[in-house]
């Protein structure tokens, strides 16, 4: 078992942030990061192979990622890529997975960076080949220089599609629309006064709506994907007016030919480790789902436990990096490294950026449901190929709560463990029962909170299990 | 047009890897993924269940969803794995167990 001051789970924005500040302050750090390379899916960045020649519109993020990498060759910090935490038997142990360098890392305190994932909004034919998440696609530009098509449709809620629109265009690729949820444009001049908190992102938003506007780009607001058509994969998106309720006005649905149908939809917290934990998490749509509840110092209800960045409560890239630096000069102090009143740089800033999310929140704000998209046919659970219609037939059947549909129909139990149909099941049993997803009770989430290989468990030096004789006993009791 | 992105960046040199008995050009560093949207190929494997079409979906490693063969091993992340010349890559059939035909 390795030992150290702090362990981060994450090395993008926030976990890199936490890093450079707690190294400095003399902690000893061990970074565990599932990706082969550093930089989260904000700075990822292409391999070593490829060369850049001359500038383009990439290398400036590349170059402050480069910045915040350095932290992983300090002397104090360890650094261990291609890794998955998957589990916390303890709140101050990683159970790790990375083949032969398998085992546990045992930790004073835990910052835990776990970052964001495409928030899933089911339609008819959103498993399509073609239909890809604005993350997925971000991560083909940035990492690999692909483009996956040559005819773009954009369909979702919130800010990202501006970028991957801006930049699908810059790429070549021929953007036939956006199509934004929000109704962006009617909100616009009551958020201002609080999107000019941050001018350096506004100021890049503004590129990004020039240059789609100079490639004649149309961004339709009140609007989404209704839904995904093709054999094989894509050749058509189709679009329909949605009101802030969340009612789809399908009598005026226009389609649009393409190979490539972009969804973003916004990002949720990766909240199952502190879920695991049995940390307190608090329900905000605007900021993801299911968020961390944190003190002023980001940590979690559970002692010594914090969180930074999107992992906790959506904010994107600058408030993460805000937050890694604050939340690692907590532990500092917690330690005794830092005295009270040292180190609080990053609390102005901190300040201003929320002032800033929060009117981005409101522009943005999605419809209350997306509910009216998924029609019986629809698959809710992509691992597993399970209908909204077999879900309600399931539910028919007597099999009332998600812990019940789940294991009638299988849905939450393929390879992505849930995250990409519970969320949506959270919403359906909340209508049924004319209550808020927030409401609902969801399955308690187990070990490996990600698949991994089972030889990774052989590795690891555990005393051997304190088995009952009786096997039929609870673990423990003889 | 070609699906990757030529201006301002020099790939190396290039090799093939096999997919379902056809060459696929690819770069060092670049994913199964990658290489195979650069060649116009979007769908990656069929489901277990309904036998339906599905490529790339997430991206990131997280949703599964872009499972292939690789040298006769069933459910890669073709988003997660790199890329190695002469690597033989087929399309997934359900869980891509040797029942396949």
């Amino acid at each position: 078992m390795k030992t150290c001051d702090l362990a981060i789970v994450g090395a993008g924005p926030a976990g890199l942030a936490a890093a450079t500040e707690a190294a400095e302050l003399g902690l000893d750090v061990v970074v565990v990061d599932e990706n082969a390379r550093p930089g989260g899916q904000y700075f990822r960045h292409p391999p070593a192979g490829f060369r850049p020649v001359g500038e383009t519109p990439w290398e400036k993020d590349i170059r402050r990622g480069q910045s915040l990498f350095a932290v992983l060759g300090h002397p104090r910090v360890t650094y261990l890529p291609d890794a998955v935490v998957w589990d916390m038997p303890e709140p101050s142990v990683l159970a790790v997975a990375a083949g032969p360098r398998s085992g546990r890392v045992q930790a004073r305190a835990v910052i835990l960076a776990p970052g964001a994932q495409d928030r899933p909004v089911p339609f008819p034919g959103w498993t399509l080949p073609g239909v890809i998440s604005a993350g997925g696609v971000q991560n083909l530009l940035k990492g690999q220089r692909i483009v996956p098509g040559t005819r773009a449709v954009v369909a979702g809620n919130g800010p990202l599609l501006l970028l991957v629109g801006a930049n699908l265009v810059r790429a070549g690729v021929k953007v036939a629309a956006i199509i934004e949820a929000a109704p962006i444009w009617r909100r616009l001049p009551a958020e201002l006064v609080r999107l000019v908190a941050a001018p350096p992102i506004l100021a890049q938003a503004l590129r990004y709506r020039a240059i789609l506007a100079h490639a004649g780009v149309p961004i339709l607001a009140g609007w989404t994907a209704v839904e995904a058509s093709g054999s094989q994969a894509v050749d058509q998106a189709i679009i329909a007016p949605i009101d802030e309720t969340g009612v789809v006005d399908r009598a005026r649905r226009r389609r649009i030919d393409c190979d490539l149908l972009v969804t973003g939809f916004g990002i949720s917290p990766a909240v199952e480790l502190p879920r695991l934990l049995g940390a307190r998490l608090r329900y905000d749509a605007l900021r993801g789902g299911w968020t961390v509840e944190r003190s002023a110092d980001f940590e979690t209800s559970v002692a010594n436990l914090f969180v930074a960045g999107d992992g906790a409560a959506i904010g994107g890239v600058e408030l993460a990096l805000a937050e890694g630096h604050l939340a690692a000069q907590a532990v500092a102090r917690r330690l005794g490294r830092l005295h009270a009143g040292e180190g609080s740089t990053w609390e102005a800033r901190w300040t201003r950026l929320d002032r800033f999310r929060r009117g981005l929140e409101s522009l943005y704000r999605p419809p209350r449901s997306y509910r009216a998209l998924i029609t019986p046919e629809t698959i809710v659970c992509r691992c597993e190929d399970v209908t909204r219609a077999e879900i309600e037939r399931r539910r028919g059947e007597g099999a009332a709560s998600a812990v019940q549909l789940k294991a009638a129909t299988r849905m939450t139990m393929g390879r992505c463990q849930g995250r990409n149909c519970l969320p949506t099941l959270a919403t359906l049993l909340a209508d049924w029962a004319g209550t808020e997803a927030s409401a609902i009770a969801m399955p308690r989430p187990r070990p490996p909170i990600r698949p991994i290989p089972i030889g990774d468990l052989a590795v690891e030096d555990l005393p051997p299990p304190d088995l009952p004789a009786d096997p039929h006993l609870p673990r423990g009791r003889r | 047009m070609t699906r990757r992105i030529d201006q301002g960046i020099d790939r190396g040199a290039a090799f093939r890897f096999d997919f379902d008995g056809q060459p696929v050009v690819a770069y060092p560093g670049e994913t199964v993924a990658g290489a195979l949207l650069a060649a116009g190929v979007a769908r990656f494997r069929t489901t277990a269940r309904s036998a339906m079409p599905r490529g790339l979906y997430c991206g990131m490693g997280m949703c599964w969803e872009c499972l292939v063969v690789i040298d006769g091993r069933p459910s890669n992340r073709a988003c997660m794995t790199e890329a190695r010349p002469g690597m033989r890559v087929e399309t997934q059939r359900g869980l891509g167990g040797p029942e396949r035909s």
